[in-house]
């Protein structure tokens, strides 16, 4: 059984959709990324795995229950760090996690999670609207990990935090992972998305666009890496050009470049320069999320790709359908 | 549990920001006012009740607003309210929870602001005051406070803004309060029934008037008021006196009036509820 499981969630407003027919799945132990541009309907699909908000068409179940009609009963199992709220006036920080150590019904320590998450005695003791952005976020995140949880559901978990919080963060999220805990969590910090999620799903305009391993996305949309070479001379990339996964050649100066489709490519246009010039240094750039998040993200048509499928599987290593010319953006970017 | 651990959590807050405090001695204050104010004039605490009734009507109301229009809505606007609903608080657990709190002030503050006043007439007063009226003061004013801050609490679950709230608790009070029974000249119920009354062909009856006049919180407290507390009232006063010879309409039956006050008291917070169970919130 799936921690979450959403089949065909559609939100509108009015006229306007804010979600269209999005599927997708996250498994026990499983961390999904979840990214978009702003207004892309993040925040909308946690608001409706968390009740919040009804859904117009679809079925979104938690750890196995309709949270559509019956939202109450799988909350004591869900921890929650929503997005850009501000804490009850006057309360301290620890009496935020105390008041959900209650309201949960744990045996948690609340120091024992506000010092897990690293917020300081002396801090957790001062009213949470003192705050600053950082500290509040792991404050939320300590009462979110209130009762080991077995799915947590973060949104923008690192907003705020300065690169230690951002690491502690993908600590803890691979620490509730390795637990058994789902994660579902979305993020416009991609590299952190990269480094800790299973998987990724790509959100735009409502609509799904991928979901997959960072690694399978990089492959669908052959967007491989980028070799630089440094060469004493720079020889004819004829060919290199025509090795088997190399997507484009091109020289700047001295460095060589090389778009990679395939991994096995790097290895064998590296020799073939090689054969043909002395190589001094050689640098090798995987595409990044960002250049992914962009490729999906930025209006294909604009860019002259081809059509765009939608890849909403649970698990199956679908994904949107590739653009044709997406290899050579990549490279380009990277 | 989860609606006491709501209520501690929202009591907490609004106790440390001291508009509890505010509220509780302001109208404590001003009770002891009226009282010291009286003694000389009215030698029998109970006629002195006339006026603290009117500063229980139209000012306690008016104090208790700020607290209660950001009840919910204030949760709302500052996404303080995926906080509790995040944790497995119920949206009734959570009503409740915020109810209970704005409620347990307005009936402690009555209930301490007559209380003050009691204390005062024994001090002050030539005759002692009567405990029994006293009692039946302070739980009628206590009721009507409830019922006036049910539908201050209805308003904010009801709305998603902070503005609208603001617009919506100030509108009933002034609706249910100041202008249904209240002390502007003009704008008051009674010249909209003279308005209403003056169209061809309509006619208002004056137990009709007493009837529509009864509807609110605040037309019924005063209903009440003559029967629960100024009965047989000592002293001859004119002001408790008028009340004796009523004529017999429904809107002035006592039963009819103390219904009114629990249809508000209880029905307020519910349609509120009501309203709040199927709200969007995000």
């Amino acid at each position: 059984m799936s921690a979450v499981e959403i089949d065909g969630l559609t939100k509108r407003y009015g006229d306007v959709t804010a979600v269209s027919d999005l599927s997708l799945s996250v498994g026990r132990g499983e961390v999904v990324g979840f990214l978009g541009p702003n207004g892309a309907g993040k925040s909308t699909t946690i608001n409706v795995l968390l009740g919040f908000l009804d859904p117009t068409a679809g079925e979104v179940s938690v750890l196995g229950t309709d949270v559509t009609t019956d939202p109450q009963s799988v909350k004591a199992r869900v921890g929650l760090l929503p997005e850009a709220f501000e804490p009850v006036p006057n309360l301290t920080g620890r009496e935020h996690v105390a008041a959900a150590v209650e309201t949960k019904g744990t045996d948690d320590d609340p120091d024992v999670l506000l010092e897990r998450v690293g917020l300081a005695p002396e801090d957790a003791r001062r009213p949470a609207e003192d705050y600053s952005t950082g500290m509040f976020q792991r404050m939320a995140l300590a009462v979110a990990l209130v009762g080991d949880p077995d799915l947590l559901v973060l949104d923008e978990p690192s907003a705020g935090l300065d690169p230690n919080g951002v690491q502690l963060v993908r600590e803890i999220v691979r620490e509730e992972a390795d637990r058994g805990a789902a994660v579902f969590f979305s993020s416009h910090i991609l590299d952190e998305v990269e480094r800790v999620s299973d998987r990724v799903g790509i959100l735009q305009d409502g609509e799904l666009t991928a979901v997959n391993s960072v690694e399978n996305l990089r492959d669908d949309l052959g967007m491989g890496s980028v070799v630089s070479a440094t060469v004493d001379a720079v020889p004819d990339l004829g060919p290199l050009q025509a090795v088997d996964g190399v997507t484009d050649v091109s020289a700047d100066g001295s460095t060589v470049r090389v778009a990679c489709a395939a991994p096995g490519a790097k290895m064998a246009a590296l020799r073939r320069l090689d054969d043909r010039a002395t190589v001094a240094d050689v640098t090798i750039e995987e595409s990044s999320l960002e250049d992914l998040f962009e490729a999906y993200t930025t209006d294909r048509s604009d860019a002259g790709e081809a059509e765009s499928g939608t890849g909403a599987g649970a698990g199956d290593g679908s994904a949107a359908g590739s653009p044709a010319d997406a290899a050579t953006a990549g490279g380009d970017r990277a | 549990m989860s609606t006491a651990t709501v209520a501690r959590t929202d009591f907490r807050s609004i106790r440390r920001s001291y508009a509890v405090v505010g509220v509780v001695v302001a109208f404590a204050a001003l009770s002891a006012l009226v009282f010291l104010g009286s003694g000389e004039v009215h030698p029998h605490p109970v006629r002195t009740t006339f006026g603290l009734s009117a500063l229980v009507a139209w000012a306690l109301p008016l104090l208790l607003a700020p607290l209660a229009y950001l009840a919910v809505a204030g949760d709302r606007a500052r996404g303080t309210i995926t906080y509790h609903l995040g944790l497995p608080n119920s949206r009734a657990a959570y009503f409740r929870g915020k109810y209970v709190t704005r409620a347990a002030v307005a009936a402690g503050s009555t209930l301490l602001g007559v209380a003050v006043a009691f204390a005062v007439a024994l001090a002050t007063y030539e005759h002692a005051p009567d405990p029994g009226r006293f009692l039946a003061f302070g739980a009628l004013s206590a009721t009507f406070t409830l019922a006036m801050v049910g539908v201050f609490v209805a308003v904010s679950a009801s709305v998603a803004s902070r503005s609208r709230a603001m617009v919506g608790v100030v509108g009933a009070y002034f609706l249910l309060s100041a202008f249904w029974v209240g002390p502007l000249p003009v704008l008051n119920l009674g010249t909209a029934l003279d308005a209403v009354a003056a169209l061809p062909g309509v006619s208002v009856s004056e137990s009709a008037r007493a009837l529509i006049g009864s509807l609110s919180p605040a037309g019924a407290y005063f209903n009440l008021l003559p029967e629960l507390v100024w009965a047989g009232a000592p002293g001859e006063y004119a002001a408790l006196q008028q009340f004796a010879d009523r004529p017999d309409y429904l809107g002035y039956e006592p039963w009819v009036n103390a219904l009114v006050l629990a249809a508000w008291t209880v029905g307020a917070p519910l349609v509120g509820y009501l309203r709040f169970r199927s709200a969007e919130l995000g």
